[in-house]
């Protein structure tokens, strides 16, 4: 046999081998096909290993390189299929029912209620500011929620429709209110510690007004409040720029227009200047000497200002929320989204 | 309040744009609403705060911007001239309540001639909105406008007896006002009466069968002052607001009474003709001169953290119509004008300084000293309680305080005293389906009835896997003082009563509680009454769990499984122990041993337990429940198996087989000592 048909046989054989173990799917039908190619006594390559010996003499090293090479290609053609097929009896990294898309197996967790995350983020920002977090009862007497915070008996902020009076437990008992302002904590936190001060309050507050997209008879308030032996309206600018650069991430303006409110004078509406536009951001004013001495402070002594938000106002512009009662509806849906 | 831009130009002409006015006003008290073009003028609409009366008319306005712009006010001087004869000869006034009404003061026309107001007065009162009635009212509402002191104008000859009468109105008195309304009036309301019948209704509206007519020929010119209060309560009662009652309701300016009065006899002397007759009717208080205050120009630093230049300071304070009495170099001594009822104190004048001044003026850098603040560990242990609550998968619910009254006994266990209850009820906070369930007016003695309802929302609206808590107050009763406010946290779960324990185990387990809870049996009906129990720590109610029964689901429209819980976190918060401290490990080999008893249904794991513990000694690691297990054919009705594993190790040694037999012996001779517990196999 000539070396040109010898080296023809070969390679037909290397290339039926090649394409039996390629298209075997089955671990049984590969090891049928290494009997047919590569078995040790009746294998073909054996039969035509054989046939070398018909090569002419000068013609053999060059037939004997020829089957080195086909015998190794066509081994490596067998370890390759058998890797294939007993690594994970996948096809090329393609099975049809593995669908990488379906969703994982998580386990859900719940969401903080909006108000609850926003008073986090306010109390935090508040706390690296040195604002520690006072609190107080919610409902409240006359005293605190109204005398010592300069608000005159004849003040229509005592009208008993703009508050949740309680129905007295007899007729010599003091009256008794759901409070309107968290203002009250900060006289009970004065009352109890001297100066100096810096907290803030923060809880429900509440004002007979009827429920609609806007208003609801229960809300929350945010107030600080910040006395020593000289705080001017310097520091309330100071701070609330700092306390909005906080909540805001960003470069902010403060500004100030006259307002009114009895327990602090002077007495301001703030605003923002944010995103080119100035945006409300709640009153703020300097502790009025009566409310100081109320509580046994000598206004000659110490200065203080004070400030309060309304937490819902913040919370709907922060999260786009367009209706309040939606706050306090409880829809999983809703929670969720925060 | 409406301000006319040409009226003011009566008053003060400042060489600056009206919008620059407008925004210098908004920046220094007079907060800018809206601008509207009527008829070749503006109407601005400035909200005025309730301390500024003064700006409830153009003058007060004009004043401001006089002060802000530093330019002239021109205000008018009324002389109007009288015929010799005395008005007291025509009219007696008598002040009944003055309590109500403190001061009232006539004037009294002759022969006037009422007809059709000149453009120029109908136009003006246009741009505020007000109709054109005739010169008579015209000229009153013009008055009213312009300085914000209301006044009527009565047909003289319809007040019956030559007599005024201030008193205050009988039970169940009628009184038509000139909107035709036939109005119930009550006592504590003000009327005007004549010898016969009211014939206004003090400070909020004049009667219709008095009121100027074409036929009117005399007339009565009232200015008076009411008591804010009682304006209040009257308008809002009789749901009767009006242009004077809004200015009644606030302070007015007592001496500006006076003027008003001569003001508006002038006019209509102009504007109908007449004649006037000679001196005004006085009646009631004579208006107080307001008293000197102090301003120490040190304090202006001190309060504002910036220095306003002294002649400054005097400028502001004069051109808003203080008088200066004295000056030196640290102090100045003033009058403030009586228009000005909200300046009586030294603070006072600082805020006007700093208000004209300009609050631009403050920096907002300022280095505000540091201090150090903390959070309480009642703050941190809320904080960790959340972070336990939504990493099970409960969402947070806010649910109002207030509850309706059919509510309001559902579950009661914190208080047996009846829910505390506001005068007013919340309008508008009940889901459409809960609209029956009554005023919403009881302050609530558990979160659980809200929870419930927020569950039933949810449910009805399709949602799934409804997992709520809320961490709230409620309100409990006591007797002679504030009521008792426990800060408690409350779950509603689609899952079971061990599912809701294993919450309230995780609680404890996050905040490093160690104590015991001692778990009692309980009745509530809100709950099933084989499903429910107690909680104690140490000597206080902890809280509740259960599964709701039957009727509750039903009531509360349920169709899914409903676990619930309270507890009350006030209880918690002194046994937490937020900064748990190490304990040495042993690194000794364990041994692990298994049990499995046979003991009758009523021998419960927390006693099997019990026994299991003080049985080993200290060399018991940890107890665990694996599993109970019935099988009545082998055992008898009534038994059940426990099967429950230890591990024991020594802190110090190895442990040998020995010593860990000894210890499982020691187990099971206790238990069956204590609970005739039989071991299996």
């Amino acid at each position: 046999m000539s070396l040109q048909d010898f080296c023809h046989q070969l390679n037909q054989l290397a290339e039926e081998a090649s394409s039996a173990f390629s298209n075997a799917t089955e671990i049984e039908e590969l090891e049928a096909a290494r009997i047919e190619f590569l078995g040790a006594k009746n294998g073909r390559l054996k039969s035509v290993q054989k046939l070398m010996g018909t090569v002419p003499k000068e013609e053999k090293p060059k037939a004997g390189q020829t089957l080195n090479q086909v015998k190794t290609s066509i081994q490596d053609g067998f370890e390759e299929a058998k890797t294939r097929l007993v690594s994970d009896g996948s096809e090329s990294g393609v099975d049809p029912t593995f669908d990488a898309t379906l969703p994982g197996l998580g386990r859900r967790l719940g969401r903080l209620h909006p108000i609850s995350q926003t008073i986090n983020e306010l109390t935090d920002i508040m706390g690296r500011l040195g604002f520690s977090l006072a609190v107080g009862p919610e409902i409240e007497d006359e005293h605190h929620n109204f005398n010592s915070l300069n608000i005159p008996n004849d003040h229509p902020a005592r009208d008993t429709l703009e508050n949740f009076y309680l129905v007295p437990e007899s007729e010599r008992t003091k009256q008794l209110l759901l409070r309107s302002q968290t203002s009250t904590v900060q006289v009970r936190v004065m009352d109890a510690t001297p100066p100096p001060i810096r907290i803030i309050s923060l809880g429900r507050v509440y004002r007979p007004d009827t429920a609609d997209a806007t208003h609801y008879p229960m809300f929350h308030q945010m107030e600080g409040l910040m006395v020593d032996q000289a705080v001017t309206m310097a520091d309330l600018k100071s701070t609330l720029r700092m306390f909005a650069t906080s909540y805001l991430g960003d470069e902010v303006s403060i500004r100030f227009r006259p307002s009114f409110f009895p327990f602090t004078e002077p007495s301001v509406e703030v605003d923002f200047y944010w995103n080119g536009q100035w945006m409300e951001f709640g009153g703020a004013g300097m502790v009025d000497p009566n409310v100081l001495r109320s509580v046994g402070y000598d206004p000659e002594e110490v200065t203080g200002f004070a400030f309060g938000l309304g937490v819902e106002r913040l919370c709907m512009r922060r999260y786009g929320i367009l209706d309040i009662r939606d706050l306090f509806t409880n829809d999983v849906r809703f929670l969720r989204q925060f | 309040m409406i301000v006319s831009w040409n009226w003011i130009q009566d008053y003060v002409s400042p060489t600056a744009s009206m919008e620059e006015v407008v925004d210098k006003l908004t920046m220094s008290g007079l907060n800018h609403e809206s601008t509207e073009l009527v008829m070749g003028d503006s109407a601005i609409d400035l909200e005025v705060t309730s301390n500024r009366s003064d700006c409830l008319g153009h003058l007060g306005v004009a004043r401001e911007i006089s002060v802000l712009f530093d330019h002239p006010l021109s205000i008018p001087d009324p002389h109007p001239e009288s015929i010799d004869i005395d008005v007291s000869t025509l009219l007696k006034v008598e002040i009944q309540c003055p309590d109500l009404c403190p001061r009232y003061t006539a004037r009294v026309l002759r022969g006037v001639k009422v007809g059709v107001s000149p453009a120029w007065l109908q136009e003006k009162l246009a741009t505020l909105g007000l109709n054109s009635v005739n010169n008579i009212v015209d000229a009153t509402n013009y008055v009213m406008m312009e300085c914000g002191q209301p006044l009527h104008a009565f047909d003289l000859a319809k007040v019956s007896g030559g007599c005024i009468q201030v008193r205050e109105a009988r039970p169940e008195e009628e009184f038509v006002a000139i909107d035709h309304k036939t109005y119930a009036l009550a006592p504590g309301m003000c009327v005007i009466a004549d010898a016969d019948k009211a014939v206004a209704l003090g400070g909020v509206m004049g009667g219709s069968e008095s009121e100027v007519s074409e036929a009117t020929v005399d007339l009565l010119i009232e200015a008076a002052e009411f008591t804010s209060q009682a304006i209040r309560q009257t308008a809002r009662k009789l749901k009767l607001h009006s242009d004077a009652s809004y200015r009644f309701e606030r302070p007015l300016d007592s001496h500006g009474v006076d003027w008003a009065s001569r003001r508006c006899c002038e006019l209509i002397l102009k504007l109908a003709g007449g004649e006037l007759l000679d001196g005004v009717i006085d009646v009631g208080e004579t208006p107080e001169t307001p008293g000197p205050v102090d301003l120490r120009f040190a304090q202006i630093p001190r309060v504002l953290g910036i220095d306003v230049p002294v002649d400054e300071t005097c400028r502001i304070l004069q051109a808003l119509g203080c008088q200066e009495v004295s000056r030196d170099a640290m102090a100045l001594k003033l009058i403030p004008p009586s228009w000005r009822a909200d300046l009586t104190r030294e603070i006072d004048l600082i805020e006007e300084v700093a208000r004209v001044y300009g609050y631009d003026q403050i920096p907002e850098d300022v280095a505000v000293p540091m201090i150090a603040s903390h959070y309480s560990s009642r703050d941190r242990t809320l904080a960790i309680v959340r972070q336990v609550m939504t990493s099970l998968g409960f969402d947070e619910a806010m649910t109002p305080s207030l509850v309706p009254e059919s509510w309001e006994d559902r579950f009661t266990p914190w208080s047996d005293a009846g829910s505390l209850k506001s005068q007013q009820p919340m309008e508008g906070v009940l889901d459409r389906g809960s609209q029956t369930a009554g005023p919403v007016r009881c302050l609530r003695r558990s979160l659980l009835p809200s929870l419930i309802e927020a569950r039933r929302i949810n449910e009805f609206r399709g949602n799934e896997s409804v997992e709520l808590f809320e961490i709230a107050k409620v309100y409990l009763p006591r007797k002679g003082q504030l009521p008792e406010e426990p800060l408690l946290l409350s779950v509603v779960s689609e899952t079971d009563y061990v599912t809701v324990k294993g919450v309230v185990e995780t609680l404890f387990q996050q905040l490093h509680v160690s104590h015991q809870a001692k778990i009692l049996s309980s009745q509530h009906a809100l709950l099933d009454p084989t499903r429910q129990a107690q909680w104690m720590l140490g000597e206080t109610v902890f809280g509740w769990i259960g599964e709701l029964s039957d009727s509750a689901m039903s009531e509360n429209s349920l169709r899914r499984p409903c676990a619930v819980m309270e507890i009350n976190l006030e209880a918690l918060f002194e046994y937490v122990q937020l900064v748990p401290q190490q304990k040495v490990l042993s690194s000794f080999p364990y041994v692990d041993r298994d049990f499995n008893f046979i003991v009758e249904e009523s021998v419960t794991w927390a006693e099997l337990k019990g026994t299991v513990v003080e049985s080993s000694g200290d060399v018991l690691e940890h107890v665990q429940f694996r599993e109970v297990f019935r099988n009545p054919e082998r055992d008898g009705a009534s038994k059940k198996r426990v099967l429950l594993s230890v591990r024991l190790r020594a802190s110090h040694e190895t442990l040998t087989g020995e010593q860990a037999d000894k210890v499982c012996q020691a187990i099971i001779e206790s238990s069956k000592r204590e609970h005739q517990a039989e071991l299996l196999g």
